[in-house]
C-alpha cells in the first residue's frame, strides 16, 4: 500500500512547496542564526510581519472553534494550540536573542543603526534609544556631573582606548553551507590557509569570514 | 526580557528544532487536513502512511492515534553497516557521509534581503525525507541522536528489537565523539575546522569547549598574527617601495 502512495506521489511530480512552510524554515534560520552568531544580524521584518499576522488569525480561529465547543474538535484543538506556542516560543526567542545583543553592546548598536537602519525593527530602536537615554541621564544624575568636563562623555574612543564594547567578530561558529560560497582564508599556527567552501560542508570557521555568506543565504549557522 | 543564555543552541532547543522533522506515520484513526501555521498537514487515512513533524507524530503516537514507521536508518542492520564504517581503520578520521543532498534549488541574488524567500535553500530539518521511512538507509541525517533517542524513548514499541538498536545507537554515538575528539588535536587559532556528518546534538555538546579552545588559542595567539599581517602589508608596501624606488634610481641615472 506503501508502494500505491509512492506512485501516486511521484506521479502528481510532488506539490510545491506552500509558502507558509517556507516562512517557518525562513524563521527557524533566523533563529538558529541569531542564537548562534556573535553579532546582530539583520531584522527580517517581512517574514516576522508575516508570521504575526497569521498568528493573529490563527488564535481568531482557535476561539471560533472553541465557541463551537464540539467535543470532536478537541483533539484538533489540541494538535493547533501545540502549534501556536512552538510558533510563538521561535518568534520569542529570536526577539528575546536581539534584545539581549543590544542590551550586551548598545552603544555599538546605535552607532551601527545611524549607518544601516534596516538592522533594527522600529521597536527595537525605540526601546534602545529610550533605554539609554535614561541610563546616560541616571549616570549624569548620580556621578558624572561631578566628574571634570572633559571625563564624562560614555562613548569616549579617545586615547586608542575605545569605550564602546563591541561584538568578537573573530569568534568561531559552527556553519553549514548551503550554495557553494567561493573560498575563505583561514589563519593557521603556519600562516593563510585557503579553503573552499562546497555545498553540504560543515565547518568551523570565524564569524567575520562567513558573515557575508550567512546574510547571502549560502551559509547558515548551526 | 533578554534571553539570559549565551550564544549557541542548548541541548533542549536542539531537540525543538529536531521535532520539525518530518516522520512517517501510520495512523490509526482518520483525522482531516489541518490547516497550521507551517502549511497544512496531510489528512490521516488509515492504513496509509503520511510524513508527519515528529512533535505531531509523538502527540498522536501519546493518544494512541498513531504509530511511527521508524526512519529507514533506525534498525539494526543499517546501523550495524553504518558503526563498521565509522570503526573501521580506514575511515577513523572522517564521520560515516550524511545523506546525500538534492542539488540546490535557489540562487543567491545581490539585492535579495536577508532571508527573503525568493533566495531561501530548504536545510535540515525541512529537508525532504531524511527521517521518514523512505530515507537513505545508509547514512545518518543531521538529527539522527535526537530523533532515535525521542522515537525510542516515546515509540519504542515501534521499532523493531528496540534494545540492539539501542545498543547500536550507544556505540555509535561513543565512536563519534571519540573522533571528534580526536579532531580537536588539529584545533587551531585561526578555526577552520570541517566536520562533515556531524549531528546536531554532537555540534551543542562541544559547542562550549571547541569555541573556547579556537577563541583561547586566537587571542593568545592575537600578537603574532598581527605581526604577520602587518608584514605581508609591509611587504606588499615594499613592492610598491620599491618600483618607487627603481623611479628614483631612474632619475639618477638621466643626471
Amino acid at each position: 500500500m506503501a508502494d500505491i502512495a509512492d506512485i501516486l506521489a511521484s506521479v502528481s511530480g510532488g506539490p510545491s512547496i506552500p509558502q507558509s512552510t517556507l516562512d517557518l524554515q525562513a524563521l527557524t534560520r533566523a533563529w538558529v542564526n541569531e542564537r548562534t552568531a556573535p553579532e546582530l544580524l539583520p531584522y527580517p521584518g517581512e517574514l516576522v510581519d508575516r508570521i504575526m499576522q497569521r498568528i493573529a488569525t490563527q488564535i481568531e480561529a482557535i476561539e471560533m472553534m472553541n465557541a463551537t465547543a464540539d467535543p470532536s474538535a478537541n483533539f484538533k484543538l489540541v494538535i493547533v494550540q501545540t502549534e501556536l506556542e512552538r510558533f510563538k516560543f521561535l518568534v520569542r526567542s529570536l526577539l528575546r536573542a536581539r534584545i539581549a545583543k543590544i542590551d550586551a553592546y548598545p552603544h555599538h548598536t546605535l552607532a551601527m543603526s545611524q549607518t544601516s537602519p534596516a538592522n533594527l525593527s522600529h521597536l527595537e530602536s525605540q526601546y534602545l534609544h529610550h533605554h539609554q537615554h535614561l541610563l546616560s541621564s541616571h549616570y549624569h544624575t548620580a556621578f558624572l556631573s561631578s566628574f571634570p568636563q572633559g571625563l564624562r562623555k560614555l562613548d569616549d574612543t579617545a586615547g586608542g582606548i575605545s569605550m564602546v564594547d563591541k561584538p568578537d567578530e573573530d569568534t568561531a561558529v559552527f556553519c553549514r553551507i548551503l550554495r557553494d560560497a567561493g573560498q575563505v582564508e583561514i589563519q593557521g599556527e603556519q600562516g593563510v590557509g585557503v579553503v573552499e567552501l562546497h555545498r553540504g560542508d560543515i565547518w568551523v570557521l570565524r564569524w567575520r569570514d562567513v558573515r557575508e555568506g550567512v546574510e547571502r543565504g549560502d551559509i547558515e549557522l548551526i | 526580557m533578554a534571553l539570559p543564555l549565551p550564544p549557541g543552541l542548548t541541548p533542549s532547543e536542539v531537540g525543538f528544532l529536531c521535532e520539525m522533522e518530518l516522520v512517517t506515520v501510520i495512523p490509526r484513526q482518520r483525522l482531516e487536513s489541518l490547516e497550521l501555521l507551517g502549511g497544512p498537514t496531510q489528512p490521516l487515512n488509515p492504513p496509509f502512511p503520511v510524513p508527519l513533524p515528529l512533535w505531531l507524530a509523538l502527540l498522536l503516537k501519546r493518544q494512541r492515534r498513531a504509530n511511527i514507521q521508524p526512519p529507514a536508518w533506525l534498525n539494526v542492520p543499517s546501523l550495524t553497516q553504518i558503526l563498521e564504517f565509522e570503526t573501521a581503520e580506514t575511515t577513523a578520521a572522517v564521520f560515516s557521509p550524511p545523506p546525500g543532498l538534492p542539488p540546490p534549488t535557489s540562487t543567491a541574488e545581490e539585492e535579495a534581503s536577508y532571508l527573503a524567500s525568493e533566495t531561501l535553500e530548504l536545510s535540515t530539518p525541512f529537508l525532504k525525507d531524511t527521517h521518514t521511512s523512505r530515507a537513505q538507509a545508509d547514512a545518518l541525517p543531521y538529527h539522527w541522536l535526537e530523533l532515535s533517542h525521542l522515537v525510542l524513548t516515546h515509540a519504542g514499541d515501534d521499532v523493531e528489537d528496540a534494545d540492539a538498536v539501542r545498543r547500536l545507537l550507544r556505540d555509535l554515538r561513543e565512536v563519534r565523539m571519540s573522533k571528534l575528539r580526536k579532531g580537536f588535536r588539529v584545533l587551531e587559532s585561526g578555526a577552520g575546522l570541517q566536520i562533515n556528518g556531524v549531528g546536531g546534538m554532537e555540534v551543542a555538546e562541544v559547542r562550549g569547549f571547541v569555541g573556547g579552545v579556537v577563541d583561547g588559542l586566537r587571542k593568545i595567539g592575537r600578537s603574532r598574527e598581527e605581526a604577520r599581517r602587518e608584514r605581508e602589508a609591509e611587504e606588499q608596501e615594499n613592492g610598491f617601495g620599491s618600483s618607487s624606488y627603481r623611479d628614483e634610481d631612474d632619475d639618477d641615472m638621466q643626471l
